[in-house]
């Protein structure tokens, strides 16, 4: 041991002179301090390429087709990338993964804005820089995800709409003897219906959990004190009522993602399916006789939400993110995700004119068709979702006792 | 008069900072290291995490067994129970269906084509996507797939057969295509290294082909199999398409229940169903270790190797 000891230091006195010291010291800094240098070339970089917005979706269906409107009316381009909607891979790509340093802007499920909001992930809103905003509904504008209160000067807006719709399940009208929409379909036809026994599906998380919990409490089998929050307790009970359910063979599957809806459609595996809106024209596409219910009970009415990321303030870009922003609030924007997918952004009424003046006449009949079914869906009472509930763990659990049964 | 001599000295390296001891002791403690903060490091404080309360990213360093009640509670032991069931019982299948084919493949095919193109067929699966590689099964099981067709269509059934896909079975025929070739190849490496004159040996002297086969094959063979069990038993715990994509997340198993957590922050429960699948990998290895004893353990079957 003092052999190796007497050897180290002998060594070290050698080498060690002054000039190799500073050589040693100076070649260590940037070994440990490698992973912060690259992450500010990167950064330096990705500022440096002017015109080039970068955006996180949490959904396939947010993206307009391609961004060649958006090229056009704002003449920045746009990098977008997906990822699943689950909030906890969401906020772990953002508070974790650091999904600012690679995003000017992130867009989710509304209801996580008070954890990025606790996490210093997102920069307060200038809604004047965005001429769009003014014009919104004042019901969107304060819609209480958006907008938070935290401070004596209340109001403080950190998000803008992306989309919103509010859904219900898709079903064959002719199949199941079933009347078409307008006419309202309940969802018994996903939940408990003989006609569908083995021929139904829903989704495998929460969500779809808490829309059994709804359907639950309208037909009077659940007593429910607040929808927007159920208690754990409520969870369970509803999680009993999917497990006897699955065991009477009512689901066929519990689809993962948006192509499982689509798929399971199209192969004729289900009659009645918990999906949402654009699976339907998918599955129509290929010849399908799918329909998007009027729910006779009740819709989930959800909104995606544009966020801008902390770290834009350091890239300099924070204008041309406006510039971006303002367009997903505009008649292009709204023109182009309506039609495709039945989608409202927040500015649907600069549609028209948008179109008028871009040759796009034919698009406006889709779109007022959209807007009044639209109507129709948000004039029922329950209810906007939130993507982070109080007891958003314990629903998840309560799920996934659903599949384990 | 004096002269200055200059000896030129090589600039200093990081190498020349370091005690100079054998290389072998820098790589196996280099080596050592590595291991060690790459894998047990995190594997500790996974268990570490799991005995904490907390929400989200927010955790209390309060010890707890809360998280383990809380899995257990949601069924968890049921899907623990299950995944190792699943898993066990496709590794058996594929260690049977692959024997031979390995043994067929590394002994008995002597045409070179037909070898070339068995080894492209059992390469290329590891090309594709995993969800591409199962969900071509889904119009072949489906209710309107080829094999209702040929069921209704030659009369054997009135009804299209259910349970063919978005079930058990069907998450059991998923595994079986997408793990045969890393259970094959491993048999098929150690069945290649045994040399013929083995074979001829044994003939040689009267035993029959299934002597052989128990007592010269089976024995060298060992590695591989041993090899192609961990490569087959254990990624397939921890496989989330099969399940998902076969079973329709009717059959909810190991890395599906893990993605599900995680998709809502709860990461102490997964922390604490890291820590039980951790105490069933080392309960296997005890198995393993009992199991292999009378052929003198893992070392003894992989000197094998070294003939």
């Amino acid at each position: 041991m003092a052999k190796s000891k007497k050897i180290i230091s002998k060594h070290l006195y050698y080498h060690l002179s002054r000039r190799n010291f500073i050589k040693g010291a100076a070649a260590g800094s940037v070994i440990v301090g490698a992973p912060a240098i690259l992450k500010g070339l990167t950064r330096r970089a990705k500022a440096a390429e002017k015109g080039v917005v970068r955006m996180l979706f949490t959904a396939p269906t947010m993206i307009p087709g391609d961004w060649t409107r958006f090229e056009k009316d704002t003449g920045l381009k746009m990098e977008d990338t997906v990822i699943k909607d689950d909030p906890g891979i969401f906020l772990t790509e953002v508070q974790v993964n650091d999904a600012g340093d690679r995003f000017d802007m992130i867009s989710t499920l509304s209801g996580t804005e008070q954890s990025l909001i606790d996490g210093g992930n997102i920069l307060q809103m200038e809604t004047s820089a965005m001429p769009n905003w003014s014009g919104m509904p004042a019901s969107i504008q304060s819609m209480p995800y958006l907008v938070r209160d935290l401070s004596p000067s209340a109001g403080k807006v950190w998000g803008v709409p992306l989309a919103m719709n509010a859904d219900s399940f898709g079903y064959l009208p002719k199949k199941l003897g079933e009347k078409r929409p307008p006419e309202e379909a309940s969802w018994s036809l996903v939940f408990e219906n003989e006609k569908t026994m083995g021929r139904s599906s829903t989704g495998d998380n929460y969500i779809y959990l808490w829309e059994a919990l709804a359907y639950l409490k309208h037909t009077g089998q659940l007593a429910v004190k607040d929808i927007l929050n159920p208690s754990p307790a409520e969870a369970k009970a509803t999680a009993d009522f999917l497990i006897k359910r699955k065991e009477a063979g009512q689901f066929r599957l519990f689809w993962k993602i948006f192509d499982d809806q689509v798929a399971v459609m199209k192969n004729g595996e289900v009659d009645a399916i918990r999906c949402w809106e654009p699976a339907v024209n998918e599955a129509n596409k290929a010849g399908g006789d799918w329909v998007y219910a009027t729910a006779k009970e009740f819709y989930l009415k959800w909104m995606h939400g544009i966020y801008i990321t902390s770290q834009v303030e350091d890239r300099g870009n924070i204008d041309e993110v406006y510039t971006a922003l303002n367009w997903f609030l505009s008649g292009g924007y709204a023109s182009a995700i309506t039609p495709l997918r039945g989608y409202l952004n927040g500015r649907p009424d600069l549609a028209v004119d948008y179109n008028n003046s871009n040759g796009l006449e034919d698009i406006t009949t889709a779109m007022d068709a959209a807007q009044e079914k639209m109507a129709l869906k948000f004039a029922k009472e329950d209810f906007w979702f939130s993507a982070v509930p109080e007891n958003l763990q314990e629903m998840q659990a309560q799920m996934d006792r659903v599949l384990n049964a | 008069m004096t002269t200055n001599v200059y000896t030129y000295r090589k600039p200093a390296g990081l190498r020349d900072y370091l005690p100079r001891l054998p290389a072998g002791v820098w790589s196996l403690s280099g080596f050592s290291l590595l291991w060690f903060g790459g894998i047990v490091l995190p594997l500790l404080a996974i268990i570490v995490v799991s005995f904490l309360q907390g929400r989200g990213l927010n955790i209390n360093f309060d010890p707890t067994f809360l998280q383990y009640e809380r899995f257990f509670s949601y069924g968890g032991g049921e899907m623990l129970a299950r995944s190792v069931r699943i898993a066990g019982t496709v590794t058996i299948v594929e260690l049977l269906l692959a024997f031979p084919f390995a043994l067929w493949l590394a002994k008995g095919c002597k045409n070179n084509t037909v070898k070339l193109l068995t080894f492209t067929a059992l390469t290329v699966p590891f090309f594709l996507s995993p969800a591409a590689r199962v969900i071509v099964w889904r119009s072949v099981f489906g209710i309107n797939g080829a094999v209702n067709q040929v069921l209704l269509g030659t009369g054997i059934v009135d009804e299209p057969v259910l349970w063919l896909i978005f079930s058990e079975f069907a998450v059991h025929f998923g595994f079986i295509g997408a793990f045969f070739p890393t259970m094959v190849w491993p048999i098929f490496l150690s069945v290649s290294l045994i040399d013929n004159d083995f074979l001829e040996a044994s003939g040689d002297l009267g035993a029959s082909r299934l002597r052989t086969l128990l007592h010269i094959i089976l024995p060298l063979a060992l590695p591989g199999i041993v090899a192609g069990f961990v490569f087959t038993f254990i990624p397939m715990l921890g496989d989330a398409v099969v399940a998902s994509h076969m079973g329709g997340n009717n059959v909810l198993m190991l890395a599906a229940q893990v993605q599900s957590l995680i998709g809502v922050s709860n990461f102490l429960v997964a922390a604490a169903l890291a820590a039980v699948v951790l105490a069933i990998m080392l309960a296997f290895q005890v198995l393993l270790w009992f199991a292999l004893k009378p052929v003198g353990g893992l070392a003894g079957v992989f000197a094998s190797l070294r003939r």
